[in-house]
């Protein structure tokens, strides 16, 4: 009979423990990418990313009800149609890099001594783009979703390669947008400049008024890709 | 009588010091004492991603209505016609267009498995990070993609791969795990270049990552890209 006695309390603890320990470790699971769990600047900069977003989204939807406007005005005057269609694809021209364009921005030298590998390249480019860089070259290439980075080894030499092409040194990079949001975006502490100081790499930032920056060598081809209609 | 006093003294203190244990982790859950302005600031995340959400329907509704509009005035002019063409050709490659076409898809999910086996180690190890979604669409580039997405946010040339704090970020947009990378090129191509990188780092570290391969009989769809292009600063140089 007392042998019994105690089996009650251990079932319950051990009940117990299950339930608790499955609790902490679904606690742990869930804390580290909810979004009540990140830092406080963290969610200001969040905050802040999103009000520009919709900013940006708001004038889009602006402009494109006037351009539906006038293109649902003009139906019967065929000039007024032209104008409207080439001022369309003269914006298209310009988010697929398909002319040479300038404006102020930031230069990003690497010299040959730097130990750099061509994930940093393609690092410090997405901080751009992130940074609100609105149109990127390296050695004078310009960059459009379909560029790819790696490298290449000669006997005693290794380069780093663009659309398969090796670059040589010195390595720049050069994007246009505001000169000093972009340097910003690279040189907050523990951003990407730190980090590569840490490599011994140390690229040389210039704030420029004005960056030209070539139009795309070949336009992308589609061979495996159609547009999917929606149904 | 004597006898059931020492099981529930143990009792006791298993269930105590668990209990503390939860709380603890219960009050890491909300950080700091201005946790409740951190409340505020999940809201307004919150609330300005629903907007977003509505203007990107909106976006996309009116791009499509423009899309329509151009494509069906005045056709017999050849001069109207051949500038339509070049207008979708621009739109194609922009980005602004859903496509379809053989093609894989990489899933990749945090390691809660390794957490669960190790829980003192530490957490970071064991999640998806954007560096490591980034270095595999670096990879995938090089087997010449045509399109890609990540978790239904089509990249486009100014796309931003990036965390803030744990959170990952595409086009601004919030993205959870498991992660979806899908894209449009050779498959066999596309596998090649992913089973020698990243891809495989993160398998061998016990992640659990998967891929399938899609050919013309069951194609790959990737959406539009539903965001702006914005130019402030460039100017065509004439």
């Amino acid at each position: 009979m007392n042998k019994k006695n105690w089996q009650i309390p251990i079932t319950i603890v051990l009940v117990f423990l299950g339930v608790l320990l499955s609790a902490q470790f679904q606690t742990q699971a869930r804390v580290l990418s909810d979004l009540s769990m990140q830092k406080t600047e963290d969610l200001i900069a969040m905050v802040r990313n999103l009000s520009d977003k919709r900013m940006q989204l708001e004038r889009e939807l602006r402009e494109t009800q006037t351009k539906l406007r006038d293109l649902r005005n003009s139906t019967s005057d065929e000039q007024n149609i032209k104008n409207n269609l080439l001022a369309e694809l003269n914006r298209l021209k310009l988010i697929n890099g398909a002319v040479e364009v300038k404006g102020p921005g930031l230069r990003i030298t690497f010299y040959d001594n730097s130990p750099i590998l061509y994930v940093d390249i393609v690092s410090m480019i997405n901080e751009l783009w992130a940074a609100g860089a609105e149109a990127i070259a390296v050695n004078n290439v310009r960059i459009n979703v379909h560029s790819s980075f790696f490298y290449t080894e000669t006997e005693n030499d290794m380069f780093i390669t663009l659309n398969h092409q090796p670059l040589s040194y010195p390595i720049t990079i050069t994007a246009i947008g505001d000169p000093n949001t972009l340097e910003k975006g690279l040189t907050l502490p523990g951003g990407i400049i730190d980090n590569l100081a840490l490599f011994g790499a140390f690229p040389i930032l210039e704030r420029k008024e004005e960056i030209i920056v070539p139009a795309v060598e070949t336009p992308p081809v589609f061979i495996e890709a159609e547009i999917a209609k929606k149904p | 009588m004597r006898k059931w006093i020492l099981p529930i003294t143990i009792v006791c203190i298993i269930s105590g010091l668990l209990l503390s244990l939860q709380f603890k982790a219960q009050a890491s859950l909300s950080p700091n004492p201005i946790g409740e302005r951190n409340e505020a600031l999940v809201s307004l995340i919150n609330n300005l991603e629903q907007e977003i959400d509505q203007y990107q329907e909106n976006l996309n509704n009116l791009r499509a209505e423009l899309d329509k509009i151009e494509n069906s005035t005045v056709s017999g002019q050849a001069e109207i016609e051949a500038l339509q063409q070049e207008i979708q050709k621009a739109r194609l490659q922009a980005g602004l267009l859903p496509l379809k076409g053989r093609g894989i898809k990489v899933v990749l999910d945090d390691n809660q498995a390794g957490l669960k086996a190790a829980p003192n180690d530490d957490p970071n190890r064991y999640i998806i990070h954007y560096e490591n979604i980034l270095n595999i669409i670096t990879e995938l580039k090089l087997g010449r993609t045509e399109a890609i997405s990540i978790n239904g946010q089509r990249l486009v040339t100014p796309s931003e791969i990036r965390c803030v704090g744990n959170v990952i970020l595409v086009n601004t947009t919030r993205l959870a795990p498991p992660f979806e990378i899908t894209a449009i090129g050779n498959p066999d191509i596309l596998e090649e270049v992913l089973l020698y990188g990243e891809y495989d780092l993160l398998k061998s570290s016990g992640f659990p990552v998967s891929y399938t391969k899609h050919y013309s009989d069951n194609p790959v769809e990737i959406p539009a890209y539903s965001g702006t292009y914005q130019f402030k600063f460039t100017k065509i140089n004439e």
